[in-house]
C-alpha cells in the first residue's frame, strides 16, 4: 500500500472538480448581461460517485474527465440569457463551502501523515 | 492547470466589462441635453454589446479564455424627441429642436443593472481568492 489511498485520490480529484465548477459559475456572473448566453454548470459530485461505484475505482477516478454541461433549454430574459444571478451566488457559496470541507480534511491527513512521519 | 487562476480571470472579465457599461450609460446621462455634437447631429446613446469568450465552456476550459468580452459600442438608431424650442441655435425651420434620443429612467435602470452585475462579479472574485488562500493552507 503507498503512502496515499483511495481517499486521497477522492479528495484530489473533488478539489479539482469544486474549482471547474467555481469557473463555470463565474463565466455565468460575468456574461449575466450577454445577449443569447446560456448558464452552464457542472456536476462533479455525481461523475465523482460514478467513479467510486465501478470496478477499478483508483483508475476510474484518475481518468475521469468533468464535463461542464450547456442548459440550452431555458430562457429568463428577452435577450435569450438565462443567468438567474441569485441562483448564482447561491451556487457559487455552496461550491466555495465544498471546496473548503475537501481542502480540510485533505490537510487533516496530510497532518495524520506529518505525525506518523515523526515530524 | 489554470483553475483557480481561471476562476480570477473570467470575474475580472466582468467587472471591466460592467465598468465599460457604466461608463458609457454615465456618458448617456452626462449627455442627455446635448442637442449638437461634433457632427452637427444630436448626441446618440451609446450601447455597449457584450460577447461570450470563446464558444462554449468546454472548448476554452485549457487555455482560461472563458469569461466576457465587449463586441462594441454600438448607436442606437431610435429618433430623437422634438422639442418646440424656436430661440435655440439648433432649432429647424419649423422651430422644433431634436434632442438626443436618451430616456434617463431607462440609463438608470441600466446602471443598477450594471453596478449589481459588477458585484457579484467582485463577489466571485472575493470567493475564488478565499478558495485560493484555503489551498495554500494544505501546505501548512
Amino acid at each position: 500500500m503507498g503512502l496515499f489511498d483511495l481517499t486521497d485520490t477522492v479528495l484530489q480529484r473533488g478539489l479539482e472538480g469544486a474549482s471547474l465548477r467555481q469557473q463555470v459559475l463565474s463565466n455565468n456572473l460575468a456574461n449575466a448581461n450577454t445577449a443569447g448566453f446560456k448558464r452552464s454548470d457542472v456536476d462533479f459530485e455525481s461523475s465523482l460517485a460514478s467513479a467510486l461505484d465501478s470496478s477499478d475505482p483508483t483508475q476510474s477516478l484518475n481518468s475521469l474527465a468533468f464535463a461542464p454541461q450547456t442548459d440550452s433549454a431555458t430562457t429568463m430574459t428577452l435577450d435569450g440569457n438565462n443567468v438567474d444571478t441569485d441562483t448564482e451566488m447561491a451556487n457559487l457559496t455552496s461550491n466555495a463551502v465544498e471546496y473548503e470541507t475537501l481542502a480540510a480534511i485533505a490537510q487533516q491527513r496530510f497532518a495524520t501523515l506529518k505525525a506518523a512521519m515523526g515530524s | 492547470m489554470s483553475n483557480l487562476f481561471g476562476a480570477l480571470n473570467i470575474a475580472a472579465s466582468g467587472m471591466t466589462a460592467e465598468r465599460l457599461r457604466m461608463d458609457v450609460t454615465s456618458d448617456n446621462l452626462a449627455n442627455a441635453d446635448s442637442t449638437t455634437g461634433a457632427n452637427g447631429q444630436p448626441y446618440q446613446r451609446q450601447e455597449v454589446v457584450l460577447q461570450a469568450r470563446g464558444q462554449n465552456f468546454a472548448d476554452v476550459l485549457g487555455n482560461a479564455q472563458a469569461g466576457v468580452q465587449v463586441a462594441g459600442i454600438v448607436g442606437d438608431p431610435a429618433p430623437g424627441r422634438q422639442v418646440y424650442d424656436p430661440s435655440s441655435p439648433d432649432a429647424n425651420a419649423q422651430g422644433y429642436v431634436t434632442m438626443p434620443n436618451v430616456n434617463t429612467v431607462t440609463e438608470m435602470t441600466d446602471l443598477i443593472t450594471e453596478s449589481r452585475s459588477y458585484e457579484a462579479d467582485t463577489q466571485a472574485l472575493q470567493t475564488a481568492k478565499q478558495l485560493y488562500l484555503k489551498t495554500l493552507d494544505l501546505l501548512r
